[in-house]
């Protein structure tokens, strides 16, 4: 009995080390190539041969080779500007009408209800052709409007504060409409600050899937200094295809804020998973 | 009853900003979509777009292409969602139990999900590079095997692309696993260990079924996912060789927004909303209801 459990120790821990290996590897191997000369000539060892940080500089400028005002900075911003006010607006959005959902007695309430969750079902590349009509008719093409409006709200995040709205008990509600307050004030002073988990959980959720979108700006952004990082990257890869040291530090420049985020956030990102799961 | 309409409006009031949201971008676009696919138009031509009824679905029950971007992307669903689910079902048991090192395991194989996927499809064009410059040809050098155009040879570029969506997805499977493991309560384990039961026995006969409804789960939403491909093929391989690697939603992107068939590209759209919507229909009527995303 005891040998047999000493065996699967041994497997289980080879097999999470090799899976581990697959996943980091990769990884490993891209801040290597960055860190290392750019010879043009490709490498695959994960010692590098020297150390040198000139790649960064050089990925920081190379966007000036086609607008001399846009570097990866530029980009870097728009990408961080997109992220941050559609993670505000729409975490204020969702959860006024999570509120309105879970703690308000109104006609059309479960219409509404079902309108939001059905929203979650609706595959966005078979809207982008009228999304992307409408946005050309708004006059937002080719505009950082463009990536932020259309996202303000979504059915998740609608979904995701009814259901911690309605784990409250009601007496602080009615604690505050005895005193007289407005309802935005109940929303905004009281009920707000007591569902911060959903909160910190939404933006973890938001700023990643905002960071990381790519097809939708590939469709409404042309212009170099409205890109975001993502597509920005996307567009050297297409002509800068011998330099790798140089992509390979673009890359960890797109990569490096959303990974800070992500791992100070972790605990609410996998919050966020459970608690979707209980419903 | 003056409060009663007041409260009414206050409600709608609150609902207001996110709902105008939803109608303008997702409500209004599903309707219109559906109209759009009857046309024949380009972006230039929107305003004198010509009506053709059902032609657009005529000729795409026709076009080779489309049938063949159909069976890719079934292909493409045959690696993406066992290997996912596999996967992340084996290591979510694995690292369940607390023991030294689990929660770095656990981050380790999560982080490539965190990774934007355009910078995961650059990595990996660069890994599965030609001839014998990437890494992927000099592992299998190394290992005494003849290199492979992983992503210039039709017989290789899909399962290329399903290797890359495995490692930056299975992961996030195993968390939602995790997830659906700690609803199980642990009297069910002790009793079972009390009973004299193994570890397999308790792992098949007792883990494994309760985590059905979330097995269930993850295989319908990867599927979801697997037939709205689009990223990682786009930048990766730009669908080819020739189309062997054009999904669904690569051949609405080329049709709509390359070739500015609009109202083809629409109806592509269509197809696609019908299969997701069979899909999610599926999800809904077999699963359990309490699941979101």
């Amino acid at each position: 009995m005891k040998s047999q459990n000493w065996w699967l120790y041994v497997v289980k821990y080879l097999l999470v080390i090799s899976a581990c290996t697959f996943t980091l590897l990769p990884l490993i191997w891209v801040i290597v190539r960055s860190i290392e000369p750019d010879t043009g000539i490709e490498s695959y060892s994960l010692i590098p041969r020297s150390i040198t940080f000139e790649n960064y500089p050089a990925a920081w400028n190379y966007p000036t080779v086609i607008d001399e005002n846009v570097t990866l900075g530029t980009m870097l911003f728009n990408s961080l500007f997109v992220a941050g006010i559609v993670t505000l607006v729409s975490i204020f959005f969702d959860s006024m009408a999570g509120y309105a959902l879970a703690r308000k007695n109104f006609v059309g309430k479960k219409v509404l209800f079902w309108l939001a969750l059905s929203t979650l079902m609706i595959p966005f590349y078979a809207v982008a052709i009228p999304m992307y009509i409408i946005t050309i008719r708004f006059g937002m093409y080719d505009s950082l409007a463009a990536l932020i409006i259309p996202f303000t709200a979504s059915g998740f995040g609608v979904f995701m504060f009814r259901q911690s709205f309605l784990s409250i008990p009601a007496d602080f509600e009615q604690a505050a409409k005895a005193d007289g307050a407005n309802d935005f004030y109940i929303y905004w002073r009281i009920m707000l600050p007591m569902v911060k988990p959903t909160v910190a959980t939404m933006v973890v959720f938001k700023v990643l899937w905002s960071w990381g979108q790519f097809f939708w700006p590939l469709l409404v952004i042309q212009d170099y200094s409205k890109m975001p990082i993502n597509l920005g990257l996307a567009m050297f890869r297409g002509h800068n295809i011998t330099r790798w040291g140089l992509l390979c530090a673009g890359m960890i420049v797109a990569t490096l804020p959303i990974l800070v985020i992500f791992l100070m956030c972790q605990k609410w990102y996998v919050e966020g998973l459970s608690g979707g799961l209980k419903g | 009853m003056k409060r009663r309409v007041k409260e009414n409006l206050i409600a709608y009031a609150f609902c207001a900003p996110a709902y105008t949201i939803f109608t303008i971008f997702l409500f209004i676009p599903i309707v219109w979509v559906v109209f759009l696919s009857l046309k024949d138009f380009s972006i230039v031509t929107f305003y004198s777009a010509k009506f053709v009824g059902f032609r657009n679905y005529l000729r795409l029950a026709k076009d080779q292409i489309f049938l063949r971007s159909i069976v890719n992307t079934i292909y493409f669903t045959l690696l993406y969602v066992p290997g996912n689910t596999i996967l992340g079902l084996i290591f979510a048991l694995l690292l369940n139990k607390p023991f030294k090192g689990r929660d770095f395991f656990r981050l380790a194989l999560f982080i490539p999900n965190v990774i934007p996927m355009v910078v995961v499809s650059i990595i990996w064009s660069l890994i599965f590079s030609s001839s014998t410059t990437g890494i992927a040809n000099r592992i299998l050098i190394s290992l005494h095997l003849k290199p492979i155009e992983w992503l210039s040879d039709y017989r290789y570029a899909l399962i290329a692309v399903g290797i890359v969506l495995i490692w930056s997805g299975f992961g996030y499977r195993m968390l939602i696993f995790l997830a659906g493991l700690q609803n199980i309560p642990d009297e069910l384990y002790e009793a079972a260990a009390l009973d004299g039961a193994t570890k397999w026995q308790i792992t098949f006969k007792i883990t494994l079924p309760l985590l059905r409804p979330t097995t269930f789960f993850v295989i319908t939403t990867s599927l979801i996912n697997s037939f709205q491909v689009f990223t990682p093929i786009y930048i990766m391989t730009g669908g080819g060789p020739g189309y062997s690697t054009t999904t669904i939603v690569n051949y609405l992107y080329t049709k709509g927004f390359s070739e500015f068939q609009m109202g083809y590209a629409s109806a592509i759209s269509v197809v696609l909303l019908v299969i997701i919507l069979a899909l999610t229909f599926v999800q809904r009527k077999i699963g359990r209801e309490d699941i979101i995303f």
